[in-house]
């Protein structure tokens, strides 16, 4: 899955509570707000909220989110 | 060879009179090909297998004939079980638990009828165990009619304790609205889904087909079903000039009864079993031809273009598409490039299509479909989740073989084999019948 933000690269944490933690853009120094992005596989869109940096763009994606929803998105479009 | 066309791959079949094994070629003229043979006994037959371009016979699945095999192969597909010669794994298989049935219908692919015995509970059991060591996990319960057994439910149980993940039953679905203890032991002995003969939405159809009006009680059975969170596959037999015309009508069906009907799955009508007489081509309808009256009759709502060819068989055998059931529309999920992501080349595409059909056909625990969604919004990842969960919906066609289509390179790439005697006989090998079997 990719996201529909060009400049966007996908991070992954290694931490369970990742997702609890303020997290700041490492470039910017600026602390990630939630933002609606979408996100596009197989020729289909769907949007989520996730921590994106105010200022660049480039957003985080926590590793519950790329290996929970994400992941089943991915498997209920791909084809049998 | 009759006159004319052009000859596309070589084969070989069977002569439908004696069942010789004899060469055969599909033959093109203008937008219609078919399956040409020469019996030295019983002449030469011609059997429409594709009408019409679109979808086109030789793009459909970028068809390229698989090389012969190399595999000294046995008298295919007289001594049929899975042989070296064979190109596909077990997806599913069918295992039979009687040959009664309650209806006698004038087309049964199985032949139902007379009292032969039933096998028992412990050799049912028996068999299970062994399909489960080969790993085959998906079984469909047939007959005849496997409701006419009052120890169904312990059938069941004897295949989930045996191992078995998906436990389908096939059903003409009297019984399971009728009586609803019944579906419910069912339910609680482990049973996935069901798929259910139903051919049409008017009761003219179930007349010409099943000998009398069953339309009533195939609602009772999507009730009774419901109720027991059993999802239902409707299964049409698809017959020229009886139902042709009612694919929309089936399909907008199974939409309006969504998540209980998880899916259609038509079957072009294939002249083996018991049928009123020998086919003749006008008797015959072809998969491009389902695919274009389901484009027509549902005004444009499902496009050939959602449809892929099989992927875990030959691509001539089927198609399928696959759906989200929307609260004012019908959303395609068939991805881009519109390939099947399994193929003969994979060695785990019969695991691959056993666990999407699985997924489609089986009701999640809590999937009336509403409850999660706060808004029709389904662009949302949540709301998208829960609604694919609760009401995918899969379009599917398989199209059985008999001794006029018979193709021995498709047989090779069945992955829908019945258990018998033993041994893994591909769907179509086991319930071939000479022309003499019909009436």
């Amino acid at each position: 899955m990719r996201t529909a933000t060009a400049c966007a690269s996908a991070r992954r944490d290694s931490g369970v509570e990742a997702e609890k933690r303020i997290w700041k853009c490492g470039i910017c120094k600026i602390e990630l707000v939630m933002k609606k992005t979408v996100f596009s596989y197989l020729g289909h869109n769907v949007s989520h909220e996730v921590p994106t940096c105010p200022k660049c763009g480039k957003i985080f994606i926590p590793e519950g989110l790329a290996e929970g929803k994400m992941a089943e998105v991915e498997q209920q479009l791909e084809d049998k | 060879m009759a006159d004319g066309g052009r000859r596309i791959p070589k084969t070989n079949s069977l002569c439908p009179v004696c069942l010789e094994r004899i060469p055969a070629e599909i033959v093109n003229r203008e937008q219609e090909y078919c399956l040409e043979k020469g019996c030295r006994d019983h002449g030469r037959f011609s059997t429409v297998i594709w009408r019409g371009d679109n979808p086109p016979f030789e793009q459909w699945g970028n068809y390229v004939p698989p090389p012969q095999s190399k595999v000294a192969q046995p008298d295919c597909p007289n001594a049929c079980g899975l042989c070296p010669g064979h190109l596909q794994k077990t997806c599913c298989v069918l295992v039979e638990v009687t040959g009664r049935c309650n209806l006698n219908c004038p087309f049964c692919f199985a032949q139902s009828g007379g009292n032969p015995a039933d096998p028992t509970v412990a050799h049912l059991s028996d068999s299970f165990k062994e399909l489960v060591r080969q790993d085959c996990t998906f079984i469909q319960l047939s007959g005849g009619e496997p409701t006419l057994r009052d120890d169904l439910p312990e059938i069941v149980a004897a295949a989930k304790a045996a191992g078995c993940e998906n436990i389908q039953l096939n059903s003409n679905g009297i019984r399971l609205g009728k009586d609803r203890a019944y579906t419910k032991a069912l339910a609680q002995a482990g049973l996935s889904f069901v798929f259910m003969q139903f051919d049409g939405t008017e009761n003219v159809i179930h007349e010409k087909l099943r000998g009398r009006p069953l339309l009533a009680e195939k609602q009772a059975a999507i009730k009774a079903c419901a109720g027991e969170r059993i999802g239902i596959t409707l299964v049409p037999t698809v017959v020229p000039g009886v139902n042709d015309d009612n694919l929309g009508d089936i399909l907008n069906f199974g939409f309006s009864n969504s998540p209980a009907v998880r899916g259609v799955h038509f079957q072009p009508v294939s002249y083996f079993g018991r049928h009123p007489r020998p086919p003749r081509n006008e008797d015959r309808i072809t998969l491009p031809e389902v695919l274009r009256a389901i484009e027509r009759q549902t005004s444009g709502k499902v496009n050939i273009a959602d449809f892929v060819p099989s992927g875990c068989d030959h691509p001539r055998c089927g198609f399928h598409g696959d759906f989200v059931v929307l609260p004012d529309a019908l959303m395609p999920l068939t991805p881009e490039p519109k390939t099947c992501s399994c193929s003969q080349e994979d060695s785990k595409a019969h695991i691959k299509n056993r666990n999407f059909v699985a997924r489609r056909w089986k009701r999640t625990p809590a999937d009336s479909g509403m409850e999660c969604c706060s808004n029709n919004d389904f662009g949302d990842m949540d709301n998208f989740l829960s609604r694919v969960r609760s009401h995918g919906f899969t379009i599917t066609a398989m199209a059985f073989q008999d001794a006029y289509t018979f193709d021995i390179e498709r047989l090779r790439q069945c992955s829908l084999h019945v258990y018998a005697e033993g041994r893994l006989i591909p769907f179509c090998a086991r319930y071939l019948t000479a022309e003499t079997c019909h009436g």
